[in-house]
C-alpha cells in the first residue's frame, strides 16, 4: 500500500470513527430528551391527581357531611392523605423549572384553603349535626371559587408544562433529524472515500503489476546479456592466455639463437655486429616479460578467490623483506603501520603490495633519502589503505591512464617497467570488491589508496569487462 | 650394440631442441640424446616398438625430457602410459613445458613426473635451466641401475 492510499484509508477511517462518536452521543441525548419529555408528564400527571384528589376528599366530606357515614369520612381522609402526599411530591417535579416552583409555591396556599374548608365542613357536621351539613353543602359557593382558583393555577400550570413538552420534543426531534443527516452525510463521505481508495489502489496494483511486467522483462534482458558477457570473457580470457603462450616460443628462439650466433660467431663481428645482436635479443627478452605479465594478468582475471582474514601488517613486512635486494645500497626509509586484518585472497593480496611497493621503490630512486609509508585511514566511515612514496610522482592530468595496460607515465629510460604492474593491482583489488586510485604532485612523491569490498563470488555470474577494456587498451599502445 | 641412449628428448619445435641439445652438449652434460618429435615416436621408443623394434627394454635412457604440447598423442598421455608400465614406470622424467599452467602441473605430479620446469623465454634463464636440469639428472642423480628393469622385463609381455 503507498502512502496515498495509506492517507486515504486514514481519512476514512477516521470519519468513521467521528459518526461512531456522534452516534454514541445522539443516543445519549435522545435518552436525556426523552427523560424530559417523561417528566413534564410526570408533572402534568401530578397536577391532575392534586385535582383528583382534592375531588375524592371533596366527595368524602360532601357524603359525610350528607350522611354522616364512617365511610365517607374514610374517603375523606385517605382523598386528603394523598392531597397532602402530592403536594410534598409537586415541589420536587418542578425544581428544574423556577417558573413552575414559583406557580407551585402560589398552588400550595390555595390547595392548603380549599383543605381548611373541607375540615370545616366536616367539623361542622361532626358538631352540628346533619341539617348544619346538608346545609352547609347547599352553600358552597366558597368551595366552588376555591376549587376554581385551584383549577386556574392548575390550568396554568398545565399550559406551561405543555408549552415546556412542545419545545423539549421539538428540541429532541431537532438533535435526531441533525443526528440522522450527520450519520448519512458521514456515512456517504465514509464510503466515497473508501471507494476513491479502492480506485486508487486499483490503479497503484495495475501500475505495479506493469511495472513488475517491465522487471521482469529487464531482468531476462540483464540474464541473457550476463550469459553473454561469461561466455564472451571466457572466450577472450582463453584467447589471451593461448596468444601468450604461443608467442613464448618463438621469442625463446629469437633470443636464443641471436645469443648463439654472438656466443659462436662473437668473435668473428665487429662491435657494430655484436651489438645489433644483442639488439635483437633484448627485444625478444622484454617482449617475453610482457608476455609474462599478460599472462598473469589474465590468470588474476581467471582465478577465484580464496578468503582467508589476514594480517596486513604482516604481509607488508614480509614483501618488504622480499624487496631487500632490490633495496640494498639505498636509504630507504619504511613507515608500517595502523593495518588492520582484512578479509581477502593473502597470495593476490602480497602480488598487490609488491606491485606497488617495488614502484614505490623504483620511482624515489633518485631521492637520496626515500620515505615509503604503508598505513589505514578513515574516508566517509570506510577503510582506506594507502602506500604512499617521496618520489617523482606524476602529472595528475593523466592519473586516468595509471591502471591501463601497458599504460606508462614516464619514458623507458628513465624508469624501467612493463606498464602491467598496476594493472595487475587493480584487477586484484576490484576481484576484491574494492577501489583504487592515485594522487601525486611531480617531484614530491605519489599515494596511492585502496579500499576492499565485500568480494565477488566467483560463480561466473559476475561479468567482468575489465580485461576486454584492458585488452583492447593494449592495442591502442 | 649401439651406445646407450641417455636422454630421451621429446619436443615437437625444432629449434628449441636444437637450443637444448647445444646447451647440453657445450656442458657436455650428454652424448646420446635421442629426439622424438611427438607422443606417438616417444611411445614407439620406450616401447621398443615401431622403428624402434630393435631396441631392448633393458637400457632405457636415463632421462625422459618431455614436452606436453604434442602431436598425436600428448605429453601427460605418455607419462601415463610410461607409469602405467612395469617395464617403463622407473624411468626418471622431467616435464619441460612452455606452460605453468596449475592443471597441468598438478596432473603431472598425480601421474607421477620426477620434476616439472617450465622453459625460460630469457635465454640467459633458459641455459641455466637446462644446465641444472642436465647437471642434476645426468651427474648427481643415480639413474636407476639395471636391475630395476631386468626384474621386470620376466613379468613384461
Amino acid at each position: 500500500m503507498t502512502s496515498s492510499s495509506k492517507a486515504i484509508a486514514a481519512c476514512a477511517l477516521i470519519i468513521l470513527l467521528c459518526i461512531g462518536t456522534l452516534s454514541f452521543w445522539g443516543t445519549v441525548q435522545d435518552a436525556k430528551d426523552r427523560e424530559w419529555v417523561t417528566h413534564t408528564l410526570l408533572v402534568v400527571e401530578k397536577l391532575q391527581a392534586v385535582r383528583i384528589d382534592i375531588t375524592q376528599a371533596e366527595t368524602g366530606q360532601r357524603g359525610y357531611m350528607l350522611t354522616g357515614q364512617d365511610r365517607y369520612l374514610e374517603l375523606y381522609g385517605a382523598g386528603l392523605n394523598q392531597v397532602r402526599q402530592d403536594m410534598k411530591e409537586l415541589p420536587d417535579l418542578t425544581l428544574d423549572n423556577p417558573g413552575e416552583q414559583e406557580a407551585t409555591r402560589r398552588l400550595e396556599p390555595l390547595v392548603a384553603a380549599r383543605l381548611a374548608e373541607l375540615a370545616d365542613g366536616i367539623e361542622v357536621r361532626k358538631r352540628s349535626g346533619l341539617l348544619a351539613g346538608v346545609e352547609a353543602v347547599a352553600k358552597g359557593n366558597i368551595g366552588e371559587r376555591s376549587m376554581h382558583q385551584i383549577a386556574i393555577q392548575i390550568g396554568e400550570m398545565r399550559q406551561t408544562e405543555a408549552q415546556l413538552l412542545g419545545k423539549r420534543l421539538e428540541t429532541a426531534a431537532a438533535s435526531t433529524r441533525k443526528m440522522k443527516a450527520v450519520i448519512v452525510c458521514g456515512n456517504a463521505l465514509a464510503v466515497l472515500i473508501l471507494l476513491a481508495a479502492g480506485f486508487v489502489i486499483h490503479w497503484e496494483t495495475g501500475r505495479r503489476g506493469l511495472a513488475e511486467q517491465d522487471l521482469k522483462q529487464a531482468n531476462e534482458r540483464l540474464e541473457r546479456r550476463t550469459a553473454e558477457l561469461s561466455e564472451t570473457n571466457i572466450e577472450l580470457e582463453s584467447f589471451a592466455y593461448s596468444v601468450a603462450h604461443d608467442l613464448r616460443a618463438p621469442l625463446r628462439h629469437i633470443a636464443g639463437y641471436s645469443n648463439v650466433v654472438l656466443q659462436d660467431y662473437g668473435p668473428k663481428l665487429d662491435g657494430e655486429g655484436r651489438r645489433y645482436l644483442e639488439k635483437i635479443g633484448d627485444g625478444a627478452q622484454k617482449m617475453g616479460r610482457l608476455v609474462d605479465e599478460l599472462l598473469n594478468l589474465s590468470r588474476i582475471g581467471r582465478q577465484e578467490l580464496s578468503l582467508h582474514d589476514t594480517s596486513l601488517d604482516k604481509l607488508v613486512r614480509h614483501v618488504v623483506e622480499d624487496l631487500a635486494p632490490e633495496c640494498s645500497g639505498r636509504e630507504i626509509e619504511w613507515r608500517i603501520g595502523g593495518l588492520s586484518s582484512a578479509e581477502c585472497d593473502p597470495v593476490l593480496m602480497k602480488q598487490v603490495f609488491v606491485n606497488l611497493l617495488s614502484n614505490a621503490v623504483k620511482y624515489t630512486r633518485k631521492r637520496e633519502r626515500a620515505v615509503i609509508e604503508v598505513g589505514e585511514t578513515m574516508q566517509n566511515g570506510v577503510p582506506v589503505i594507502f602506500a604512499r612514496d617521496n618520489g617523482v610522482g606524476f602529472e595528475m592530468q593523466y592519473a586516468g591512464k595509471l591502471f591501463g595496460v601497458f599504460q606508462r607515465l614516464h619514458k623507458a629510460p628513465d624508469f624501467e617497467g612493463t606498464g602491467v604492474g598496476l594493472a595487475i593491482v587493480q584487477r586484484i583489488i576490484r576481484k576484491h570488491g574494492g577501489r583504487i586510485w592515485a594522487e601525486a604532485e611531480i617531484n614530491k612523491g605519489a599515494t596511492f589508496f585502496f579500499t576492499l569490498g565485500s568480494p565477488e563470488n566467483n560463480t561466473g555470474t559476475k561479468p567482468e569487462l575489465a580485461i576486454r577494456n584492458e585488452v583492447m587498451h593494449a592495442g591502442q599502445n | 650394440m649401439p651406445d646407450r641412449i641417455e636422454i630421451l628428448l621429446v619436443d615437437d619445435s625444432p629449434e628449441d631442441v636444437e637450443l637444448t641439445i647445444r646447451e647440453l652438449r657445450r656442458h657436455k652434460l650428454a652424448n646420446h640424446i635421442q629426439v622424438a618429435e611427438d607422443g606417438a615416436e616417444a611411445l614407439d621408443f620406450l616401447f621398443c616398438r615401431g622403428s624402434h623394434q630393435c631396441r631392448s627394454f633393458d637400457h632405457p635412457p636415463k632421462l625422459v625430457l618431455l614436452d606436453l604440447k604434442l602431436p598425436k598423442v600428448d605429453g601427460l598421455e605418455v607419462l601415463r602410459a610410461m607409469r602405467a608400465d612395469e617395464r617403463t614406470k622407473a624411468i626418471p622424467v622431467v616435464i619441460l613445458t612452455s606452460s605453468k599452467e596449475q592443471k597441468d602441473v598438478v596432473e603431472g605430479y598425480h601421474l607421477g613426473v620426477n620434476a616439472y620446469a617450465q622453459k625460460p623465454v630469457d635465454f640467459d634463464q633458459f641455459s641455466k635451466t637446462i644446465r641444472e636440469i642436465g647437471m642434476f639428472w645426468m651427474v648427481i642423480n643415480q639413474a636407476p641401475p639395471a636391475e630395476t628393469f631386468l626384474a621386470s622385463k620376466a613379468q613384461g609381455a
